[in-house]
């Protein structure tokens, strides 16, 4: 499974502009979307201070007031070149490592590098921002009309569903280097998620202003199912070939299947030391997997049978879970959704095909009633509701596992 | 949630030290704010070394603070209320009460462990003292603390800013009264100061300094620039505070009270001449006019403040009794002390005087005098048109009194005549009349004189003088001794033997003198040049003519001196005289900077950038002009090779400063420097190079993404770079070499 590796961007996003005087004065008159500077408390009071200290300069006249109200401008002046310094050159990158499983903890890294030559940057922070994806593409094309009150709610029930959080940078990124920022956080639920740094912000230097600048960064990942627990009743198994079914899969009782580089742990057994000499590099055997009992797995998303959103999530954890496990026993051969086509499980890219495919499974209008070939010999588990929230799982005719 | 920090080429400082830093400069924060008002005369000497003496133990010793009573920190805010109330109510001066409840919350914040809000507090709050020392005393010393408390404030504010993100909520939460937060059971100086040099880094430090001479440089900018309004506001200190003459130079002077003035040789006054040529050998700075006598005491009479001085008056020009002279006015700009007197130093009689800001004053043409309604708190500056400097004050009013008085037969009843003394004391000024003036009838001029000579000779000058005990007036005693006598003693016996002799006479006190500083051109008038001296009035000139018996250490040549000469003579080029130069240079364009003189900078910078580009222009022309003559100059052999020579010269040197300044640039720049510090990523960038010399291959790929990571990457990411080099070192001779035409050039490029 690859990282999802964004290309490097900076507060003007990711294209690298060249500095010019102009830019920055036209920055000030339209800065751009989502950064802005705003006075903290120590700011405001600064601000107070001055507007004091002016107005009794003026009254009185008195050019000790009038150098106390010009070092303070002074001050706020060099605050603001300096913050401006300190987020210059500083460009950043996110990787999601997945999976992503819904209830899980997760932990997005943010890469953050300072491309400036001498000057180091102090006391930044990001705002990491976690929303599901499947209520935006839903709600894609479609106009609300809605009283404020609704609305409002809309919106809270939107940030209820955010997860955000302010990760510091908390030590100094010298010149030239580069930082790692971590932010863990727990996805409520599955299907697609987008994690996203909505802004990076520092109270550098003096904490006079907040200055934030909004980013584009952001990466999608598919949040699995949540693991669920299952009771589950042994079965009959389908009737055994002779021979067994030979899987292209690692195991270590078939035959040999390929050569893979030494991983502490391997048994110095299967090392292949020929193979070793030649290439140089410690070589051990893999041999395909041997199983002879099998299991198919056909998922019924039917909308009429799956009305109950926690239900159906329930089906669907179900069905991730049982795959996982018979994988792993090396017992599950095949599977499938509704009418689409059988994907048999071989590697575990297979499995993660699958739990990609249940992250995004939705209640379906029509499914086919017949049964794939799925089982191909095999037994071939489905599902069935269980009362007004349970789940079962059924071979044969026989319930062999409720959720 | 959580950060792994990246690969350190210097340490960082813990968020503990942080704490530390924040902890030492909010102490150094509050020593500077207390030594702004430590000189203050505002009755808070006491706390204030309490406060200071608080403050230093505790950045010593940060852990003492867990012993300060539980009971203080829940008594400290009603006592500093109640001490607030208490002061104001008993004492009536609000500011004087605002800045000891100042001094107060400061030694309170400095005597417990501080959160992010009471550092802030102790900011504010010590702004607010170095200000208020700053618009009190108006002094140069102003601009330096100001400076430092600027400096300290940052980097406090800059700690904090930086220890916020470091700290965890724990940390954050404020200390209980008794116990020790971690960072002050490990505080230690030394740990401190060594953490800081690892951690600083000479070119950061070398930055900040040059941003901080940038926010001075910004300041004095906006300072010039700031438009300024002329409001006409009394300053608004001034009615939160009462303050009285440090010198002494009231409406009564007691024997001694001018003497004590000369102790103190602080600078009491600075004077700005626009025409040197005016300024005499000695010159008499006048300030009061004491016209009545009783029991040793000489005093302003309550007849001379009603009808000498005209109506109090508020604003900014004072007219004086002088008429319009012809030719170029002369411009005499006084700079006046806090705490010396209410009454303006002069010269003489003046045209007009104009404050530097509005003041309630009252003028008294006739006594060259001008009263300021109040003591004033700070620095006073005015300007005076013209000065009548002889020795001489035309007194008409007077003079016609004088003289009606005369043709009455009154003269005895005036009261610059009149004596309150006994007839013994009568009897013995009778008798030195008689001996000083040898029993003839003299001039006022004449009478003067004598009598001066006479004093001299009998009394020696002295700054400790003795009055002999017994009865009768005092003056009258110690005329009759031999004692030594200071100058109130010798004035005053002056105006008791003219008003003897049927003279009008009367005290003035003053200053006498003063040196020309060579730095700044002005003259300095220090609290020891105080000087007291008498007036006797000459009929026949119908004016006052100076009487002074000490007026006899300069030679009448001497006494003639004006310009240049006078000022050579005073001239005065010492340290002491260079550092008054700074308070000068402080007060002509500091603190006297307004309306006109910021359209007169304006106007400066207009002329020198005209100047400066007419003179550029003229260069450039002149430079033309000299390579058309040397071109059209006829041209030989010799002239020929030298030109091509120097051609061929300067081509060369631009040559190989494009093919080899690059390279110089990156040996002398910061990333080469940076770069060399670590021999895995030197190894790695060696490796690279190697890798760009061969036939790229698909297989590469891999090997050059470990490198880069190991070149650029941060550590934290590395594998392990040992075994990265071996592979790298059998995927370079596994490679075949690249093939280029031409020359063969290495390229690394950044990720």
């Amino acid at each position: 499974m690859n990282l999802h590796e964004a290309a490097w961007e900076g507060p003007r996003g990711r294209r690298r502009r060249r500095f010019s005087w102009s830019g920055l004065v036209w920055s000030f008159v339209y800065p751009e979307r989502g950064h802005r500077t705003v006075p903290t408390a120590p700011g405001l009071v600064l601000i107070f201070l001055a507007l004091g200290i002016g107005t009794a300069a003026y009254n009185s006249s008195s050019n000790i007031l009038f150098i106390t109200l010009s070092l303070l401008l002074a001050c706020l002046i060099l605050s603001g070149v300096l913050a401006w310094l300190n987020l210059r050159g500083v460009e950043w990158r996110l990787v999601l490592a997945p999976p992503l499983r819904a209830g899980q903890e997760t932990t997005v890294v943010l890469e953050v590098r300072n491309r400036k030559r001498f000057l180091p940057t102090y006391g930044l922070w990001f705002e990491f921002n976690a929303r599901s994806m499947d209520d935006a593409a839903a709600a894609t094309g479609h106009t609300l009309h809605a009283s404020g009150a609704e609305v409002r709610r809309i919106f809270s029930k939107a940030a209820a569903d955010e997860q955000r959080a302010r990760v510091p940078l908390a030590h100094r990124l010298d010149p030239e280097s580069e930082g790692r920022v971590e932010w863990t956080f727990r996805p409520a639920r599955r299907g697609r998620v987008r994690v996203e740094v909505c802004a990076v912000g520092s109270l550098f230097p003096f904490g006079f202003l907040r200055k934030e600048a909004g980013t584009a960064t952001c990466a999608d990942a598919l949040v699995w199912p949540a693991p669920v627990a299952y009771r589950s009743k042994p079965v009959a198994a389908p009737r055994r070939r002779v021979g067994g079914d030979r899987v292209a899969r690692p195991g270590t009782s078939g035959d040999l299947l390929a050569l893979r580089s030494y991983t502490p742990g391997d048994s110095h057994r299967l090392i292949h030391w020929k193979a070793s000499a030649r290439s140089g590099d410690l070589l051990v055997r893999q041999f395909s997997a041997e199983s002879a009992e099998g299991h198919a797995l056909w998922l019924r998303t039917d909308a009429a049978a799956w009305g109950r959103g926690e239900q159906f999530e329930r089906l669907i954890a179900l069905a991730g879970a049982m795959a996982e496990e018979l994988f792993r026993g090396g017992r599950l051969l095949r599977v499938a959704i509704n009418g689409e086509a059988p994907r048999p499980m071989r590697r575990a890219h297979d499995l993660e095909l699958w739990l990609n495919r249940l992250a995004t499974a939705l209640p379906e209008r029509e499914t086919p009633t017949a049964e794939p070939r799925v089982a191909n010999g095999a037994g071939t588990i489905t599902f069935a509701p269980d009362g007004k929230q349970g789940v079962v799982a059924i071979i044969g005719g026989e319930v062999t596992a409720w959720a | 949630m959580g950060l792994i920090p990246p690969a350190p080429r210097r340490p960082h400082l813990a968020a503990e030290e942080l704490q530390h830093l924040k902890w030492l400069l909010g102490g150094l924060l509050t020593l500077i704010s207390l030594g702004a008002v430590f000189y203050l005369d505002l009755e808070a000497l006491m706390l204030t070394g309490v406060a200071a003496l608080c403050t230093l133990a505790a950045m010593v010793r940060p852990r003492l603070l867990a012993r300060v009573p539980r009971l203080l920190h829940t008594l400290a805010f009603p006592l500093v209320t109640a001490f607030f109330i208490g002061d104001v109510w008993l004492r009536s001066e609000v500011l004087p009460a605002m800045v000891r409840l100042c001094i107060l919350l400061l030694l309170y914040r400095n005597i417990t462990y501080r959160q992010r809000r009471d550092e802030l507090q102790l900011i504010v709050l010590g702004l607010f003292l170095v200000m208020v020392a700053g618009v009190l005393s108006v002094s140069p010393t102003f601009a330096v603390q100001l400076l430092a408390f600027a400096a300290c404030a940052l980097g406090l504010l800059l700690a904090i800013t930086l220890a916020e993100l470091q700290l965890t909520p724990a940390a954050r939460a404020p200390v209980p009264p008794g116990e020790t937060p971690m960072w002050a059971r490990r505080a230690e100086f030394g740990h401190l100061i060594r953490r800081m040099r690892a951690v600083l880094d000479w070119r950061i430090a070398a930055l900040g300094a040059v941003l901080f001479a940038g926010v001075v440089g910004m300041s004095a900018l906006l300072f010039l620039s700031i438009p300024r309004f002329q409001l006409e506001n009394s300053m608004f200190l001034e009615r939160f505070i009462e303050k009285k003459a440090k010198t002494g130079f009231s409406e009564t002077i007691r024997f001694g009270d001018v003497t004590e003035i000369q102790q103190d040789t602080s600078v009491a006054l600075s004077v700005d001449v626009s025409n040197v040529r005016r300024i005499p050998a000695s010159p008499y700075w006048r300030m009061l006019v004491l016209d009545s006598y009783q029991n040793g005491v000489f005093r302003a009479s309550a007849e001379q403040r009603r009808n000498e001085f005209d109506p109090e008056r508020a604003g900014t020009i004072a007219p004086g009794g002088l008429r319009p002279r012809r030719g170029e006015a002369t411009y005499w700009t006084f700079y006046l002390e806090a705490g010396v007197s209410r009454f303006l130093p002069l010269a003489g009689a003046f045209q007009t005087l104009t404050f530097q800001e509005a003041q309630h004053f009252r003028v008294a043409p006739r006594l060259a005098m001008v009263a300021l309604r109040e003591e004033p708190v700070t620095m006073v500056a005015y300007r005076v048109e013209d000065f009548e400097m002889g020795q001489a004050l035309p007194d008409t009013r007077f003079a016609n009194r004088w003289s009606a008085r005369g043709e009455q037969g009154t003269r005895a009843a005036e009261p610059l005549v009149r004596l309150a003394l006994s007839d013994a004391d009568q009897a013995a000024l009778g008798e030195v009349i008689v001996e000083a003036t040898g029993g003839a009838k003299v001039v006022p001029a004449d009478f003067v004189r004598r009598v001066g000579e006479w004093l001299r000779q009998r009394h020696p000058y002295s700054l400790k003088p003795s009055i002999p005990a017994g009865d009768g007036d005092p003056l009258v005693r110690w005329l009759r001794s031999r004692e030594s006598g200071h100058c109130e003693l010798f004035a005053g016996s002056m105006v008791l033997l003219a008003r003897s002799a049927g003279l009008p006479a009367r005290v003035v006190t003053g200053f006498r003198g003063g040196s020309w500083n060579g730095y700044s051109n002005n003259f300095t008038i220090r609290n020891s040049d105080a000087h007291g001296w008498a007036e006797v009035f000459d009929e026949t000139a119908g004016a006052w003519i100076r009487a002074d018996p000490l007026d006899s250490g300069l030679s009448e040549a001497a006494q003639n001196l004006h310009g240049e000469a006078a000022v050579a003579s005073r001239l005065d080029r010492s340290w002491k005289a260079r550092v008054d130069s700074l308070r000068v240079f402080w007060y002509r364009r500091i603190v006297s900077f307004d309306q006109r003189a910021q359209a007169e900078t304006l106007r400066g910078v207009k002329d020198a950038t005209r100047s400066v580009t007419q003179e550029l222009r003229a260069r450039i022309g002149s430079l033309f002009e000299r390579a058309k003559t040397w071109l059209v100059a006829p041209w030989d052999l010799r002239r020929a090779f030298g030109s091509a020579a120097a051609m061929v010269g300067a081509g060369l040197t631009t040559w190989w400063l494009i093919v080899r300044g690059p390279a110089l640039w990156r040996r002398l720049s910061f990333r080469r420097g940076a770069g060399r510090e670590d021999p895995v990523r030197r190894e790695a960038g060696r490796w690279l190079g190697r890798l760009a010399e061969t036939e790229p291959e698909p297989d590469h790929a891999g090997v050059r993404q470990e490198l880069q990571r190991l070149r650029f990457g941060p550590r934290a990411s590395w594998t392990e770079p040992e075994a990265v080099f071996r592979r790298a070192r059998k995927t370079c001779r596994a490679a075949r070499p690249r093939q280029r035409p031409g020359r063969r050039r290495t390229t690394i490029t950044r990720p």
